[in-house]
């Protein structure tokens, strides 16, 4: 009696101490997968998957006696594949993330933030292995995995990186990287870090994050223009002239984006954050299921 | 100084300024606003869309127009412009204003001061020396100092120390002062007149006209002041006359009669018709309250001309008149006659000796009749010797008695006969008064004849003690001197048995006369009258101080109100003369017309306004609009596209909020929702009511009274009443109340045709008003009659079924209590109802009238504590107005239930029959 109380309140401190991160990926996340799913494929794993026709050259271990014994043929009972993948995730933690053009909308690092734990949360829950890239840390799962993954998103200590772009490291391979931020950099060096990712043989998917703002650019009149990352600032008499310009280019620069995956054989997504993040996660999990 | 009509700039040189406008738009023009600010992550994809090209950002127009707008304030405020500026003085370097400071000018001295000191400010700035010359004279002796020129800063404090005086100007002495300085270089003359004639007027201004310039001001029409005079002391009711100059237009004031102690006795308006200048005012009041009055002042015009001193000769003397019993025959009985002669200038009380002089009288009027008891006759005598007046009469029982002692001459028995079947002698006239009788001046009229008279022993006194003879010279009246007191012996009947003395005016004048000299107040007093208490300028009784001197014997009748005899009262603190001002008046008109001379009223003129202040404060405005516009641009301000909803809630909220401040006054209107709200609100509960008089006091302790009685009733009865509500008769719905509260005030407005009409059917319907006049506590006969008269007026448009006082066994007695008092706040007042047929409305009175003010007694503040003392009995009365209360509610609520035969054997049993 005295062990199940000590582990009640354990566990009790353990759920109070749940980072508000957490909880709102949680919530996320379950309106987007509501259980586990399986692989959809015969493959290792413990549930069973279905019975199929005995071929010759199989062990005889394998045959499924009971069922076998049933009718004159022989049948192999097969479980669902159930390997589990290794997700790295990773968002850009620059300090252009932290823009919110009103204080109604989240900033793009909020929202960054929730949508990789959410599918972190989502991926555990499906018996994936997770890690940050960068983090140093090995991928593992289960729920204390999506905790620490928590505090480290809330510490925003991992993955500093002054450039906006994932960092390379040795990753296993066949693993999924999932990347995350809004890619203003130039095109080349995000290309760079691309290919050499997909040449390592990972499979990846790029979610570029935008305010609002930053796509429509709603100012007007005379704005001196001040950067996040100790750029210059740039004064703009009227901005309302150079609109429809910084809408182009916003647009040809995604389809750089757009097209550079494309290369590499990765997706390519967009999200605002004015949008719900369901929408994002869903696609996000999709493109991680598909393949 | 610059002038452009009516407008007019201090510093005309500073509009140079407005010239530099057009350089101000073009720099503004040129010097954009500073850009707003924003951070912005892309800002890799904005870097290369900028034209390297920068054209200078323009500023806004708006702003542009806006900053001009302010600068054209300052500098408009800079060159400081006037409204009305006063005109500069041209030709001289001197100003002479004169100033009436008589007791006219008291009802518009603060209009005269604040002229007075803007033109001391107006010298001051200019530098003119200024003659400062005072009309009224002042008091002391010796003659006024001589007048000088001053610096506007010694003139200033000379004005400081300017009071109206309480006599009349004498504008032809301060003429002569002033042409005693002969001022030259005079730049103009103002005039700060009282807007009286005073009959010098005209002297004066032709007088002034020849130094400068002349400007007068002075008021007219209604702001005139009024005077108050004397009415007729001798009159039945106590009057004042009221004099005003200019009879245009018809005028209404309110006059007051107060006590020595300042109180309030009563109250009338008098309205001066149209082309009228006088009006008499006049004041019904019983003579007790009569004889406390002091004076006689006209609301809200303080002036030494708008208090009217009242002294001994306003009192009306209570005389006694022996009249043992009631008279089978009244028109035999000589108090009869006496009564009706005495009654228009005196205040008559019957009775025997004993009880008259223990009610307090002046004169003691002793008809013919049976020789007084030995302990009647001490006490009249104490009561001469005391001052007390005694007037006798003859008649054949006092020819049939021995000397009583109280007669001033030794009578021959018997009488004489003049004109009988046995007498030569014809009815006999009388002779003219001599001058040193107190009758003296009084017409005798032909017709009164004396038939018989006693007679008096010839003695040598005899001639020293004869007021009045016949025209044979016997004497027809007597009187003596006894201690402090006079005893009066006429010499005939005071019935017209003896004589048709009895019959005519002359028997009034003399006994007037006999009367006024009771209490020791003759004619002709030979003691100097020092003054006691004189009047301020603004009609305050002050204490005599050196001014005023003593009027010299016998003179007082003459004296006019002057600085060496303020008005004010004089003599000494037991018997004190008024001396008035009203006699000293000469030429009580508006100012004639002054030729050549610029007329103004001091309301009239506009003050010279100066609008570099506002102008400032605008262009502070206009500051803060451009600090927050260039906020705003620069991105500073939050952007009104990114407010919040809330912020316009909020705001609206607080318009909303602010709007009353602006609607407040207007009227209530009677609309449909509030209409259906009062009547939502009546309806759902169970309320008393109480009708608002519109006098706050009143309405509030009728609100606590009833909020009191809602309390006892809640706690003891099955009868669940809400808070009270208040009614308007002429606006509300009354259907809903089974109890109306009616506080019967002096001031509230009769109820209109309609509102009648609505009271007519809810009386008819079964509604009970409780009418509560409030008397109970006052008294008098004339405080019931007022009450009376106003319950009167407030119901005249109902028809008030007749009333009885309530009977013993009436349901009120018994509905929930039973009790036979009704006591309220006060107690003793009768409570009337009407006798409802048992048939109609459950045999529920539907007017109930009384004046114990129960609502006084049932009242209690928020803490649920009694408001008011309940007089005599305390809280065991209170208990008492609680249970009335409950009685009424009861029985309004369950008619003639408890008059049920059923209720009878619990009601004897609890009664203890």
């Amino acid at each position: 009696m005295k062990n199940r109380a000590a582990l009640r309140s354990r566990a009790e401190a353990a759920a109070s101490s749940l980072p508000p991160l957490l909880i709102a990926a949680e919530r996320v996340a379950s309106s987007v997968a509501p259980g586990t799913h399986g692989r959809r494929r015969a493959g290792r794993g413990e549930s069973f998957w279905q019975f199929r026709p005995y071929e010759p050259g199989e062990p005889a271990r394998s045959v499924d006696w009971r069922q076998s014994a049933k009718s004159d043929r022989l049948y192999v009972r097969e479980s669902e594949w159930e390997a589990a993948q290794s997700v790295f995730l990773w968002r850009d933690s620059s300090a252009s993330m932290d823009y919110a053009s009103t204080p109604n909308l989240p900033s793009k690092r909020t929202r960054a933030d929730l949508l990789t734990l959410a599918l972190a949360a989502l991926l555990v829950r499906g018996g994936e292995r997770v890690a940050l890239l960068g983090s140093g840390a090995a991928p593992g799962h289960g729920r204390y995995m999506l905790e620490s993954l928590a505090l480290l998103l809330e510490r925003g200590e991992t993955g500093k990186s002054e450039s906006g772009l994932p960092d390379f490291e040795n990753l296993p391979r066949h693993g999924q990287m999932v990347l995350m931020g809004d890619f203003l950099s130039p095109l080349e060096e995000l290309h760079k870090r691309v290919l050499r990712f997909a040449d390592a043989g990972l499979k990846g998917h790029v979610l570029q994050i935008l305010d609002p703002a930053e796509e429509s650019l709603p100012f007007a009149g005379r704005v001196r223009f001040e950067g996040m990352e100790h750029e210059s600032p740039l004064l703009v008499s009227r901005v309302e002239t150079i609109r429809r310009a910084y809408i182009e280019k916003l647009a040809r620069h995604r389809d750089g984006l757009a097209s550079l995956t494309r290369l590499a054989g990765w997706s390519f997504g967009v999200h605002r954050t004015d949008q719900p993040p369901q929408a994002a996660l869903l696609g996000l999990y999709h493109a991680l299921a598909g393949d | 100084m610059l002038s452009l009509g009516p407008l007019a700039f201090a510093a005309p040189w500073l509009l140079l300024g407005l010239a530099a406008l057009p350089v101000l738009w073009w720099l503004l023009r040129v010097t954009p606003p500073a850009p707003r600010r924003i951070v912005f992550p892309a800002m890799r994809l904005l870097r290369g869309l900028v034209n390297p090209e920068e054209t200078p950002a323009k500023t806004p127009l708006w702003l542009i127009l806006l900053r001009l707008a302010l600068a054209i304030c300052v500098i408009l405020a800079l060159a400081q412009p006037l409204l009305n500026p006063r005109s500069p003085l041209t030709g001289g370097d001197k100003l002479v204003i004169a100033i009436d400071d008589g007791w006219a000018s008291a009802r518009h001295w603060d209009e005269m001061r604040a002229a007075l000191d803007e033109l001391l400010a107006r010298a001051q700035r200019d530098g003119d020396d200024v003659v400062l010359l005072e009309t009224a004279p002042v008091p002391g002796p010796g003659a006024a100092p001589a007048l000088s020129i001053e610096r506007p800063e010694d003139a200033h404090a000379e004005a400081a120390a300017l009071q109206p005086r309480p006599w009349p100007v004498d504008r032809d002495a301060a003429l002569a002062r002033l042409n005693g300085l002969n001022p030259s270089g005079i730049a103009q003359i103002v005039w700060l007149s009282d807007g009286i004639d005073h009959g010098d007027a005209a002297g004066f201004a032709a007088g002034l006209e020849k130094y400068g310039p002349l400007r007068v001001r002075g008021e007219s029409g209604n702001a005139l002041p009024h005077l108050l005079a004397p009415g007729n002391p001798d009159d039945q009711d106590l009057t004042a006359t009221v004099t005003r100059a200019d009879p245009a237009l018809p005028e209404t004031m309110t006059l007051r009669v107060l006590g020595a102690d300042g109180r309030y006795l009563a109250q009338s308006d008098v309205t001066i018709a149209a082309g009228e200048t006088s009006a008499l005012a006049r004041f019904v009041m019983p003579a007790g309250l009569r004889n406390e009055a002091s004076s006689i002042v006209i609301a809200n015009e303080a002036s030494a001309g708008a208090v009217l001193l009242l002294d001994e000769r306003w009192k009306r003397r209570p005389v006694g008149i022996l009249a043992p019993g009631a008279e089978s025959q009244p028109l035999l009985s000589g108090a009869y006659y006496l009564d009706k002669a005495l009654s228009p200038f005196s205040e008559v009380r019957q009775g025997d000796v004993a009880s008259l002089l223990q009610g307090g009288i002046s004169v003691l009027a002793l008809p013919d009749g049976p020789p007084l008891n030995d302990a009647d006759k001490t006490s009249v005598t104490a009561f001469l010797e005391q001052g007390g007046t005694v007037l006798r009469f003859a008649g054949p029982l006092l020819a049939a008695q021995e000397d009583d002692g109280l007669l001033p001459v030794t009578l021959r028995s018997g009488g004489r006969s003049l004109g009988g079947a046995l007498s030569w002698e014809q009815p006999l006239h009388l002779a003219p008064f001599s001058p040193d009788s107190p009758f003296a001046g009084i017409e005798i009229p032909d017709d009164v004849t004396v038939s018989r008279q006693v007679l008096a022993e010839p003695t040598p006194d005899l001639a020293a003690k004869i007021w009045a003879r016949l025209s044979d010279g016997t004497p027809l009246v007597t009187a003596q001197q006894r201690g402090k007191g006079w005893l009066v012996l006429i010499h005939t009947t005071s019935d017209p048995e003896w004589s048709n003395l009895a019959l005519s005016g002359l028997m009034v004048e003399m006994l007037r006369r006999v009367v006024a000299l009771s209490q020791g107040i003759s004619g002709a007093t030979d003691k100097p009258l020092p003054p006691v208490q004189v009047l301020d300028g603004f009609g305050q009784l002050q204490d005599a101080d050196a001014g005023a001197e003593i009027v010299p014997a016998g003179e007082f009748s003459r004296t006019l109100a002057s600085p060496h005899h303020p008005p004010g009262f004089y003599g000494d603190a037991d018997s004190r003369r008024a001396l008035n001002l009203a006699p000293a008046v000469k030429e009580f008109s508006p100012l004639p017309e002054l030729p050549g001379a610029e007329r103004q009223s001091y309301a009239q003129r506009a003050a010279e306004m100066d609008f570099r202040p506002p102008l400032l404060a605008l262009a502070f405005v206009l500051f803060l609009i451009d600090l927050a516009a260039g906020f705003a641009l620069r991105g500073i301000l939050p952007r009104p596209t990114s407010w919040k909803p809330d912020t316009w809630k909020r705001g609206a909220a607080l318009l909303l909020l602010a709007l009353p401040l602006w609607s407040i006054h207007p009227a209530r209107a009677a609309s449909a929702p509030e209409a259906d709200n009062f009547a939502i609100q009546a309806a759902s509960e169970f309320h008393l009511a109480y009708v608002l008089t519109g006098i706050p006091a009143i309405d509030t302790e009728s609100r606590q009274g009833l909020a009191g009685l809602s309390l006892v009733l809640n706690q003891r009865t099955a009868v669940e009443a809400a808070e009270p509500m208040g009614v308007d008769v002429e606006k509300d719905e009354l259907i809903f109340f089974p109890l109306l509260y009616w506080p019967v005030v002096a001031g509230e407005r009769a109820p209109s045709a309609a509102a009648a009409a609505k009271l007519q059917r809810y009386l008819a319907t079964g509604g009970t008003i409780l009418f509560d006049t409030r008397d109970a506590s006052l008294g008098t006969p004339m405080a019931e009659a007022q009450a009376q008269d106003q319950l009167k007026r407030l119901t005249s448009g109902i028809a008030m079924p007749p009333l009885i006082p309530l009977p013993p066994d009436h349901v009120l007695t018994k509905s929930f209590y039973l009790m036979q008092e009704f006591p309220g706040r006060w107690t003793g007042g009768t409570l009337w109802v009407d006798p409802a047929a048992d048939q109609v409305n459950d045999g529920v009175a539907s007017v109930i009238v009384g004046g114990n003010e129960w609502a006084g007694a049932w009242a209690v503040d928020e803490q649920s504590r009694p408001v008011y003392a309940a007089v005599p009995g305390g809280e065991g009365q209170r208990e008492m107005a609680y249970r009335f209360g409950v009685n009424l509610v009861m029985y309004a609520l369950t008619g003639n239930y408890k008059n049920d035969q059923v209720h009878v054997p619990a009601i004897l049993e609890r009664l203890g029959q």
